[in-house]
């Protein structure tokens, strides 16, 4: 039966669920804030509530959002990525309102949005974790055991908000000193942030790879994976390149690591798509890090090389359906790298290129390329949103393949007005070690020379303003 | 066919093949054709074009750069004078590439210090076999540092005699002249005639080629001359019969009235007297005029606005290179009425009071502005240029035969020009200029390091040089638009598609779309460029050429009387080169000013009343039009 989905988000990760909704037959509901109401989600989806003028406000206020459904009628509300996703009171506002939430339950989301509880229920199953902490006790006794801590397991360390995630509320802590400066310094950035100032301590991996695994389960708790993705190329703990499967050699490991995360799903009754990430270090020891609880940007990475929708596949789960599929039915082919490609200055610390217009928009295309994109010709970056403007995923048959495809993808790509992070994508597909599949979490600081790179300013760009000058002028000032 | 001369020979190897071949050489003109015919605008795009078959032709050489054109290319055409020569190497890579240089002063106006000349020699040597150096004066030790510095870098060296007309221009001189170029340079030369103005008979070339190679008769001879009189084939066919070894001439799909004589008419006519073009391809000779062809229709702006022959270069003998620009000057100017005065009357004259000495840069700018305001001014030699002065003051060198009369140097100077003569008179000694900081100026003025070329670039013009290189930031590599485009009269037509291919080798098609004026009074431009659309937008105002105001429209007697008033304006369109005095200071009748240049001549602006700099409202390098103020003194009455 038609039925009508309300898609709690904007950007790129918007126009893809709604692909998804149209696909199924259902009908799309956008919401949009001020700054957005020209953006590309508006046009396609079916229809579009306007919450509020934000900017961001307005797309986390649970009370407009849930109000906006109930206006448009919508029987369910894909949360996307950010924003309310893995915000457990929207779970449960949804669940009280009786709109079906396209995710895990509120009471899931909970468990696993709290790290200390999620390592419980994880020391619970075996799962292999990165030694760390309870919350630690308030005041000079949280104090004393985290100094315990790390005279037990040694410098540097992770002090870390309960309630964090995403690379936020993280700090590394190199020294006892250090620790005790900085445990009010974290409680307090943590209650401003996420109205939490729990915090906890983890013992630090130092350069670990970051391999994740795609689970998707039923309500019946049938729960597969989709195999590994590595998402070791990060600035900032912010994820820049996301590769599937993992380039690790040790198919073993891999299966062992997929097992793991779908014995780790299972632990926390999950239900809905989520993905479970491990760290794995020099010698090949992974441990659990955690769960995210909701569809991730690098998704597409999975979906080319398994072929399998993952967000139809959610929409189907939430609307009552089991899955389709049996672990048996999932096979991994050849390589797929996603990159995003973002309005940001990567020689200036990657600093947002906000209020720019992208007067020149041509992206590539052709066998193997996907692109997931909010950006078109005339659209003018919001300074208020993330600076995502487009993802390019390339799938190849072997990773060589992959890799050229995704090079000719880099070079073809004109984006003209704001700098891009395109540049510096180029030399990071030249660079040698990409090209082996040989990186972890240290490649951006150990390969300073992707930084190096000069702006190139598009040829036809240039001559065109004086073709227009001519005509404008009637003659060329420099031909009398 | 295969190369008799090469790219890459050294001077000794070219002098054997030379001497042991039986007929003679064939250098094909190419930048002095442009220069005299189509005012030095033929584009690199139009040479491109034309590389393969003049590769093909099995010139001596190909005459691609020197005399003004690195300034024009800079200036007028936007293309970088030595990536213009690595472009055209890598479609040449046998033919020798051949320059024209002014001896001290380079590819510019004035002389240059030693530094600067061996830079730029060993700069422009990466890419330049053929050095034809030369000196207004033929006067020897203002070519003597390029000579040197040519032989060091390896290349071909061939130093010049000018040639012209008249009772002193004997034989004898020449010879003399061809000693004591010998003296400085050994026998490792080749020597050009240089007949810039197409000047004499054939039998006085003739004679005269034969003069040198009686006194000479292992110097290998390279003739050199324009068809201004349409008689240079003869000329050429004479010094071919008395021992020249190289003559130039032209593609004749783009010969004109004041360049080199066609190839192929010079080929033909020399057979009949069984003299062969040695290497040379008359089918590429051909095949390159086939393609030029096609392209001299987009050149018509730039040809001369006087069609036809001018026998009378006899009388007047401007070179074939400013025969164009002079009547140029004349349209712009509005005095094309006076021509006939200037040309067949006055500078005859001038020539003789200045000492008949060769009509060719810079002296050629000298006889001409001054016969210019001789005719247009109120008395003779009553506005006298700059560089008229240093002239007189034996700035560029000794007269070669007589020194102007006293009166001249007295209308010039004043009463006491002896004084004068004597304190400022003679050749200065130019000292070494401090290239390092020269460099870090340009830095601050680019924004980054330049390389040493784009150094180069400036040092010979240093405003136009650094306009170049921020207009090529802005349009990029523009030299790869045909002339259809870059050359466009009139704007293009709505719907048109231009097609072109950029500096990478990448191919992209622009569609014209309308322009419309919005309603902030901005004019929007549409273009769909590699099927995008693009908005360009354009201010109203910039519509004045140089986005530059337009200036009041006043008269010349109107300027004239401002500055007795002390509101010194211009009274011609040119650049402040100089500004003499500052804001505050005293300043007397006489007194100069401001210096402004046009045209290549420094024209000083000199004070007509008593009093105190009020105001000054230019910079130095500014472009000025008639009209607009330089600066306002104030007199003590007021």
């Amino acid at each position: 039966m038609k039925k009508k989905i309300l898609v709690a988000n904007r950007g790129e990760i918007a126009l893809r669920v709604i692909r998804a909704i149209q696909e199924l037959g259902h009908t799309a509901v956008a919401i949009y804030e001020t700054p957005d109401n020209e953006a590309l989600h508006i046009r396609t989806a079916d229809e579009a509530v306007w919450i509020g003028d934000g900017p961001r406000s307005d797309y986390l206020n649970i009370d407009k959002v849930i109000k906006a459904a109930k206006k448009s009628e919508a029987e369910a509300i894909h949360p996307g990525y950010g924003f309310l996703a893995e915000n457990p009171d929207f779970a449960k506002a949804c669940e009280d309102e009786g709109i079906i939430f396209i995710g895990p339950s509120s009471e899931v989301i909970t468990n696993l949005g709290d790290k200390v509880i999620a390592r419980k229920i994880m020391a619970d199953a075996d799962i292999p974790m990165v030694p760390g902490t309870q919350n630690l006790n308030a005041g000079d006794d949280g104090v004393q055991q985290a100094i315990e801590f790390g005279r037990k397991y040694g410098y540097p360390i992770m002090l870390k908000a309960t309630a964090g995630g995403g690379g936020r509320g993280i700090r590394q802590i190199d020294d006892e000193s250090q620790l005790r400066e900085e445990i009010p310094i974290a409680r307090a950035e943590a209650k401003a942030a996420f109205n939490n100032d729990n915090v906890y301590l983890e013992k630090v991996v130092l350069t670990p790879k970051h391999v994740e695994v795609q689970v998707i389960a039923d309500k019946l708790g049938n729960t597969v994976h989709l195999g590994t993705r590595d998402c070791s190329i990060q600035r900032r703990n912010q994820k820049l390149v996301e590769i599937a499967p993992s380039m690790i050699e040790d198919q073993e490991l891999l299966d062992s690591i997929c097992n793991t995360a779908v014995k780790a799903a299972k632990a926390a009754n999950y239900a809905n798509a989520g993905t479970v990430e491990f760290l794995i270090d020099k010698d090949m020891n992974y441990y659990f890090m955690e769960i995210n609880t909701r569809v991730q940007v690098e998704h597409t990475v999975t979906e080319m090389i398994t072929g399998i929708d993952i967000v139809r596949t959610q929409i189907k789960l939430a609307l009552g359906k089991n899955l389709a599929f049996s672990q048996d039915d999932v096979q991994l082919r050849g390589h797929a790298i996603e990159m995003r490609i973002n309005a940001e200055d990567p020689r200036n610390n990657f600093m947002p290129e906000g209020g720019k217009n992208v007067s020149v928009y041509r992206s590539p295309g052709g066998y193997g390329v996907r692109l997931d994109g909010f950006v078109y010709q005339g659209y003018t970056i919001p300074e208020v949103y993330d600076s995502l403007l487009v993802k390019l995923t390339v799938f190849g048959f072997s990773w060589n393949e992959t890799v050229d495809r995704l090079k000719r993808c880099l070079t073809n790509f004109v984006i003209t007005g704001p700098k891009t992070t395109i540049p510096f994508y180029l030399n990071l597909v030249n660079d040698d070690d990409f090209k082996k599949g040989d990186f972890d979490t240290s490649y951006l600081d150990t390969h300073t020379h992707l930084f190096e790179y000069e702006d190139v300013k598009s040829e036809v760009n240039k001559l065109s303003k004086l073709i227009a000058e001519i005509h404008y002028k009637g003659e060329n000032s420099y031909a009398i | 066919m295969e190369h008799i001369i090469k790219q890459g020979m050294g001077i000794k190897e070219v002098q054997d093949k030379l001497r042991s071949a039986d007929g003679y050489f064939v250098t094909n003109t190419a930048r002095d054709l442009s220069q005299s015919d189509f005012k030095n605008r033929i584009l690199l795009h139009t040479d491109l074009l034309a590389a393969k078959s003049r590769e093909n032709a099995g010139f001596f050489s190909l005459e691609i750069t020197g005399g003004a054109s690195v300034h024009v290319d800079i200036l007028r055409k936007q293309v970088d004078p030595f990536l213009k020569l690595k472009l055209l190497r890598e479609k040449m890579p046998n033919t020798m590439f051949q320059t024209l240089c002014r001896g001290v002063n380079l590819f510019g106006y004035r002389p240059y210090p030693p530094n600067v000349i061996r830079m730029t020699v060993s700069e422009f040597a990466k890419y330049v076999d053929v050095w034809r150096v030369f000196d207004f004066m033929n006067h020897i030790p203002n070519m003597q540092a390029v000579f040197e510095e040519v032989q060091k870098a390896g290349k071909i060296l061939e130093p010049s005699i000018c040639f012209s007309t008249g009772p002193e221009h004997t034989d004898e001189f020449y010879v003399k002249k061809v000693d004591e170029i010998l003296d400085v340079t050994g026998d490792e030369i080749l020597l050009c005639i240089k007949n810039h103005g197409g000047l004499g008979t054939p039998k006085r070339i003739g004679d005269l080629v034969d003069a040198i190679k009686q006194k000479h008769p292992d110097l290998i001879i390279h003739y050199h001359g324009h068809n201004t009189d349409g008689n240079d084939i003869g000329r050429i066919t004479a010094a071919v019969l008395n021992g020249a070894t190289i003559v130039d001439a032209a593609d004749h799909a783009f010969t004109g009235y004041y360049g080199p004589p066609p190839i192929l008419s010079v080929i033909q006519t020399l057979k009949e007297y069984d003299q062969k073009a040695e290497g040379i391809d008359e089918k590429a000779i051909i095949e390159t005029s086939e393609v030029l062809r096609h392209e001299r229709d987009h050149y018509e702006y730039f040809e001369s606005q006087f069609k036809g022959f001018a026998p009378t270069v006899q009388i007047h003998k401007l070179p074939g290179g400013a025969m164009g620009s002079s009547f140029e000057q004349a349209v712009k100017g509005e005095f094309l009425d006076k021509m006939p005065e200037i040309l067949h009357e006055e500078l005859p004259k001038v020539q003789i009071e200045l000492g008949n000495w060769w009509s060719v840069t810079p002296g050629s700018q000298i006889l001409w502005t001054t016969a210019v305001s001789n005719v247009q001014g109120e008395e003779r030699y009553g506005n006298p240029s700059g560089d008229l002065k240093n002239l007189l003051l034996g700035k560029y060198g000794p007269f070669p035969f007589y020194k102007p009369a006293d009166w001249i140097y007295e209308k010039v100077f004043g009463s006491d020009w002896q004084k004068i003569l004597e304190e400022e008179g003679g050749v200065e000694a130019i000292e070494d200029m401090d290239i390092d900081k020269e460099r870090q100026t340009l830095t601050e003025r680019l924004g980054y390091g330049p390389t040493n070329q784009q150094l180069v670039t400036y040092l010979q013009h240093p405003n136009d040089a650094v306009d170049f290189f921020k207009f090529e930031e802005k349009f990029g590599h523009v030299y790869v638009l045909p002339p259809s485009i870059f050359l466009r009269r009139g704007g293009f037509k709505l719907g048109e598609t231009l097609k072109f291919r950029d500096h990478n080798g990448k191919e992209h098609v622009i569609e014209i779309g309308p322009k419309q004026k919005s309603e902030e009074d901005e004019w929007n431009v549409y273009l769909n460029v590699d099927h995008e659309q693009r908005v360009f937008l354009f201010q109203e105002e910039a519509q004045q050429a140089g986005g530059v105001a337009p200036a009041e429209q006043l008269s010349k007697k109107e300027i004239a009387e401002l500055a007795k008033n002390g509101d010194i304006r211009a009274s011609f369109s040119g650049n402040v080169c100089e500004i003499s005095v500052e804001e505050d200071q005293e300043v007397a009748d006489g007194d100069r000013l401001i210096v402004l240049e046009a045209m290549k001549m420094q024209t000083p602006v000199t004070c007509e009343l008593s009093g105190m700099v009020e105001r000054i409202f230019v910079k130095v390098g500014q472009a000025v039009q008639p009209g607009d103020k330089l600066l306002s003194i104030i007199t003590g009455e007021e």
